[in-house]
């Protein structure tokens, strides 16, 4: 008996592996674009800056995502210093506002913006923008499967586009195979496709309203020695939000 | 003095007596500063301490109170005599017998800085007190913006509160409809506005109306009653439109305005201003102010354009200039960079290099060097002085 659960076990594990092997990196690219792109969500995080000199830098902040990534608001709870900043991001992060509560200001932020340090974390605003990127911005190659992290992973090279605008060359990604979660990105430079400058790694892997989220993620920046990690505090996906959240009004609010 | 501290013991009470209750939040800074400049063969340094305390509630799911109380000391030069910093041919026009009158006095102030409530409803949000009022896309020059000036060389420094009733109708998702009324001693002195904001593809625009008294002042002439420079109110109205977006990855804004004086010449203001981060993070901006109200050449500078500079009621003393920003995070906690206004009109230039210091989670530390490079009688002539500013900011 337990023989014949063994090997019904292994062949429900092998069965996805089987089909994994068909999967194409366009197709691997888009589970994970998918995957990134709930319809709404809402997500409360911890972000905690470790500078080269050791000195911890922590910000709260929540955020509210809807049609799939295309509208995001983000505003910043902790620490005192930032509090009831927010920025509105739409279209994908092509228009990004960003709120100053002590002057009441909203001012309109060109996309070259992303490419700033988010509160001067090793995020940039392009990292955190939705998962269309992978697809817009890059072509993408697969590699031979790899474990990494302890994971089975597929394994994806993604290349920039000559349109794009991007601030990396190109991508190496390591794809959990079970969950198309990607477990270690390394992002590289600009100019020099061969000179890594930050690696991501998620962990603390669980399941929220059926969707497989990353609880934990840490960018090191090989770059400048320094690290930044991101921790969900909080998460809701599918939830009701209307589009009135997404606009100026709310961002002042 | 004794009766600001008073008020201050009251509100401490009061505020006090609500957080207790967790009706209130209570958050804010203290900031001390210290300012020095090099005027002629002595070295002036004015200290000042601020306070702000913000209150913010939400009484109901529909109303917010929100109200911030500022009290500032200031030690060490708190009188500068203005005639120090101006060229003899200036100070050739100031009256005889008038000298003691061309002082900034810097005095010790309570204020409530904004207080007001908003009520939002699906339709409207209704602001009603004392409240921020940020109008127009320029980073250092605002022409539509009537009711503040922005330092030059700190541009981002909150401006005061002014006592308005405010009316945002917003029209869909992508049109706002901003009605203001700023009351004064007199409907007709009470300044008025109207915006429509809106989105068209990756730009945002803005037109808009104002009509509001310009309280200029005569510095030849003195009010004996007021005993106060001669006030000559005037009413001013202003069209404008504004407007920001990305061109060739570039950001881009434009902002004007014209305005139809009552009883001096009509003038308008144009800002055009570019932005970039590079992807070695380092951020360059770049922006041009024409004030047709300024003069083309420094020789044509009066002493009422100075004073009028001086005393914030005029934007800039030259017609053109323009305001170059570079800057770059050279840690994770420290962004240096340089601001450099020139003056196209009179051909002088100030450097003002900037550093910015996140010193821990709450304390920010800010220093700027000032160096005027312009000839005698220019608007960053050295007789400005030159000297910096350090300023440390913890918040609460």
């Amino acid at each position: 008996m337990k023989k014949l659960l063994a090997s019904g076990l292994m062949v429900l594990l092998l069965v996805p592996a089987a089909f994994s092997q068909e999967l194409t990196a366009d197709e691997i690219i888009q589970k994970v674009n998918d995957q990134f792109n709930t319809e709404t969500s809402y997500g409360k995080s911890k972000m905690t800056i470790v500078t080269t000199s050791g000195q911890k830098r922590t910000f709260v902040q929540e955020s509210w995502s809807k049609d799939r990534g295309e509208k995001n608001l983000v505003r910043y709870l902790e620490p005192r210093r930032v509090k009831d900043q927010a920025v509105l991001m739409l279209n994908h992060a092509d228009d990004i506002w960003m709120f100053f509560p002590r002057t009441q200001r909203v001012r309109k932020l060109a996309s070259h913006a992303k490419k700033q340090k988010m509160q001067g974390s090793d995020f940039s605003y392009e990292d955190m923008g939705s998962g269309d990127a992978f697809i817009d911005d890059f072509t993408s190659k697969r590699l031979e499967d790899e474990q990494k992290e302890g994971q089975d992973c597929y394994k994806l090279e993604l290349i920039r586009k000559q349109e794009s605008s991007s601030s990396y060359s190109r991508l190496i990604m390591w794809i959990i195979k079970e969950n198309f979660l990607p477990v270690v990105i390394e992002y590289y430079d600009d100019n020099d496709p061969a000179y890594l400058l930050k690696t991501m790694v998620a962990s603390d892997f669980r399941v929220i309203d059926g969707i497989p989220t990353s609880m934990k993620v840490v960018m090191f920046n090989q770059n400048d020695n320094t690290q930044t990690e991101m921790e969900l505090l909080e998460v809701k996906y599918n939830i009701t939000l209307t589009d009135d959240l997404f606009t100026e009004r709310s961002l002042k609010k | 003095m004794k009766k600001s501290l008073q008020l201050l013991f009251l509100l401490f009470l009061v505020i006090g007596s609500l957080a207790a209750q967790e009706k209130v939040e209570i958050f804010g800074y203290f900031e001390s500063q210290y300012m020095g400049t090099g005027v002629k063969n002595d070295y002036y340094q004015l200290f000042s301490n601020k306070l702000r305390l913000d209150l913010k509630s939400d009484l109901t799911e529909k109303i917010t109170f929100a109200a911030n109380f500022d009290y500032i000391t200031y030690h060490g030069k708190k009188e500068w005599d203005i005639l120090d910093f101006l060229s003899p041919d200036i100070l050739a026009q100031v009256p005889p017998g008038m000298e003691p009158f061309y002082v900034l006095n810097f005095s010790n102030r309570t204020f409530l800085d904004n207080a007001y409530f908003r009520l939002s409803l699906k339709h409207f949000d209704l602001t009603v007190g004392k409240q921020q009022i940020s109008l127009g896309t320029g980073y250092v020059w605002n022409p539509m913006d009537v009711f503040n000036i922005k330092e030059l060389v700190d541009p981002t420094y909150e401006q005061p509160g002014h006592n308005a009733v405010r009316l945002d109708v917003p029209v869909g998702n992508a049109y706002t409809i901003t009605a203001l009324y700023s009351p004064d001693d007199t409907w007709k002195n009470s300044a008025k506005l109207i915006q429509l904001k809106g989105r068209i593809s990756h730009f945002d625009y803005s037109l808009i109306a104002i009509e509001k008294v310009w309280r200029f002042h005569d510095y030849t002439q003195f009010d004996l009653e007021k005993m106060n420079f001669l006030e000559l109110p005037e009413q001013r109205r202003l069209l404008g439109a504004s407007t920001a977006g990305e061109l060739f990855g570039m950001g881009v804004w434009a902002e004007f305005a014209y305005n139809w004086m009552d009883s001096t010449d009509d003038f308008y203001e144009l800002v055009v201003g570019t932005d970039y981060t590079f992807d070695f993070q380092t951020y360059i901006m770049l922006e041009y102010y024409r004030n047709t109200l300024g003069k083309t050449d420094y020789e044509q500078y009066t002493l009422n354009d100075w004073m009028r500079v001086f005393a914030a009621e005029q934007k800039t003393i030259s017609k053109d200039q323009v305001y170059i920003f570079v800057q770059h995070p050279v840690t994770d906690l420290i962004n240096l960079g340089v601001q450099s206004i020139f003056s196209i009109s009179d051909g002088s230039m100030a450097l003002v290099p900037v550093m910015n210091y996140s010193f821990s989670e709450n304390i920010d530390i800010m220093a700027y060097l000032n160096i005027n490079l312009g000839k005698e009688g220019s608007v960053f002539s050295s007789n400005m002085g030159n000297g910096g500013m350090l300023r440390a900011r913890i918040y609460f």
